[in-house]
């Protein structure tokens, strides 16, 4: 490898988890140098924001079609934040990135492998964060995040069921969490 | 979701082929811009129509829900290929899960004015994988019938252009570099129409000479509809209605 290849060579974090504030706290200690790197939030092309607008004639979406979704935001930030900042040499905070949206669609009972062939696209980070809220704080944490978004449209999903999604969500990352290779 | 996938599989084969309730029947219209679709399936909802069928259409990229976000996007030519496909499917989804089924549900024929072939084609013809972009369609619902339109990339070209200029997507100006509308959708519908004979092959399409008159195209659909119709219900759709079942908690039953 060249030296200037080497130099260019940028690292990608991801940080996942159901709440928005713990995710972006861990997303920011996680940035060693603020100046050398950058955070890539989830909705950065504004289609949730959008979505959210949309009249109830509109129909509520299903958890697939909001995984798609995210799959086409996380294309955008890939496109416009991630990939370009990780060709100039930068760490990139991806906060949150795949397996956030993976435990959603795995609680929705959606089948493993085409979550993985939707995210298929999307390169594999060189280091994995995760922020837990505290047990029992599950439904309040998860309010602001992509999986309080996502429960709260859901078709059909009313207020014990929404839990019962994000309990699972949350363990689904948990599982995750403890996957993941340790240093 | 309540139910096991296994009991609202078994579900939806009982539900298609109950003999004694009309059975849902999906057409799909398939072919390159400038093919002669719309006019056709203007012509076949008619007739259709004056044969007593309850007919429903649904048009590609048309979801009230998603529709706006795709269209302020292509606006301002803001998508990439992979954005512009998993948006496309986001909203071929929710009409399956909004229009499609319900209406097959009740018993009526649906008439999809471009159907997930259509994503598969541009995606393709923009560079994507045909595994993947078929993938994110997951769970495949099939068409009872698949009209393909077959029109020659030179006809396409002129009946396009004879009356406007395409759009930035229409001509693939974002995969082709090239800065004259037109000469960007002459080298784009190439590459489309090359991926609908594929995929003419591959699923079986009933393929209708589009370069015919409009008159002789309408009998010739009338035909095969008439011969096609009766075909069993597939069973490759349980997966599809079963996940819908699921995800409506039973409210259509």
């Amino acid at each position: 490898m060249s030296a200037a290849a080497a130099r260019a060579k940028g690292r990608l974090i991801a940080v996942d988890g159901l709440d928005a504030a713990a995710v972006h706290a861990a997303a920011k200690a996680a940035l060693v140098s603020p100046s050398r790197g950058g955070i890539s939030r989830w909705d950065a092309s504004g289609v949730f924001q959008d979505l959210a607008v949309a009249g109830a004639g509109a129909g509520a979406p299903s958890a697939r079609t909001l995984l798609l979704l995210y799959a086409a935001d996380l294309a955008f930030r890939l496109r416009w934040q991630i990939r370009p900042a990780l060709a100039e040499g930068r760490t990139v905070i991806a906060a949150p990135y795949v397996a956030t949206a993976v435990a959603f669609g795995r609680a929705a009972g959606l089948p493993r492998t085409w979550l993985a062939t939707l995210f298929a696209f999307a390169p594999q980070p060189n280091g994995r964060r995760f922020a837990h809220p505290a047990r029992g704080a599950n439904a309040l944490a998860a309010r602001d995040g992509f999986v309080g978004f996502g429960c709260e449209r859901m078709a059909r999903v009313d207020g014990p069921a929404q839990g019962l999604l994000i309990e699972k969500t949350a363990a689904y990352l948990r599982g995750a969490d403890r996957l993941r290779p340790r240093r | 979701m309540r139910d096991s996938a296994a009991v609202l599989r078994r579900e939806a084969r009982r539900h298609f082929t109950d003999p004694s309730r009309p059975r849902g029947l999906l057409v799909a219209f398939e072919g390159p811009d400038g093919s002669g679709k719309t006019t056709q399936r203007k012509l076949f909802k008619t007739w259709l129509e004056s044969e007593g069928y309850d007919v429903v259409t649904t048009k590609w990229n048309a979801s009230e829900l998603i529709k706006p976000i795709i269209k302020s996007r292509k606006t301002v030519r803001a998508l990439g290929p992979e954005e512009y496909s998993l948006l496309h499917a986001a909203d071929f989804r929710h009409r399956v899960e909004q229009v499609i089924l319900p209406a097959l549900w009740g018993g009526k024929l649906v008439i999809a004015d471009r159907f997930l072939f259509t994503g598969l084609a541009r995606d393709v013809a923009r560079g994507l994988d045909l595994d993947w972009v078929l993938r994110l369609y997951e769970p495949l619902l099939w068409p009872d019938l698949v009209f393909y339109f077959a029109v020659s990339p030179v006809t396409s070209g002129k009946r396009v252009t004879a009356t406007r200029t395409p759009n930035f997507y229409e001509a693939g100006q974002d995969v082709t570099d090239v800065d004259d509308p037109v000469e960007s959708y002459q080298r784009f519908v190439r590459r489309v129409i090359r991926e609908y004979e594929s995929l003419a092959l591959i699923f079986n399409f009933i393929r209708v000479d589009a370069e015919q008159t409009i008159g002789e195209q309408h009998r010739q659909i009338r035909d095969l509809f008439l011969k096609g119709r009766q075909r069993p219900w597939s069973d490759w759709n349980a997966g599809a209605v079963a996940e819908w079942l699921a995800i409506t908690g039973g409210a259509r039953r």
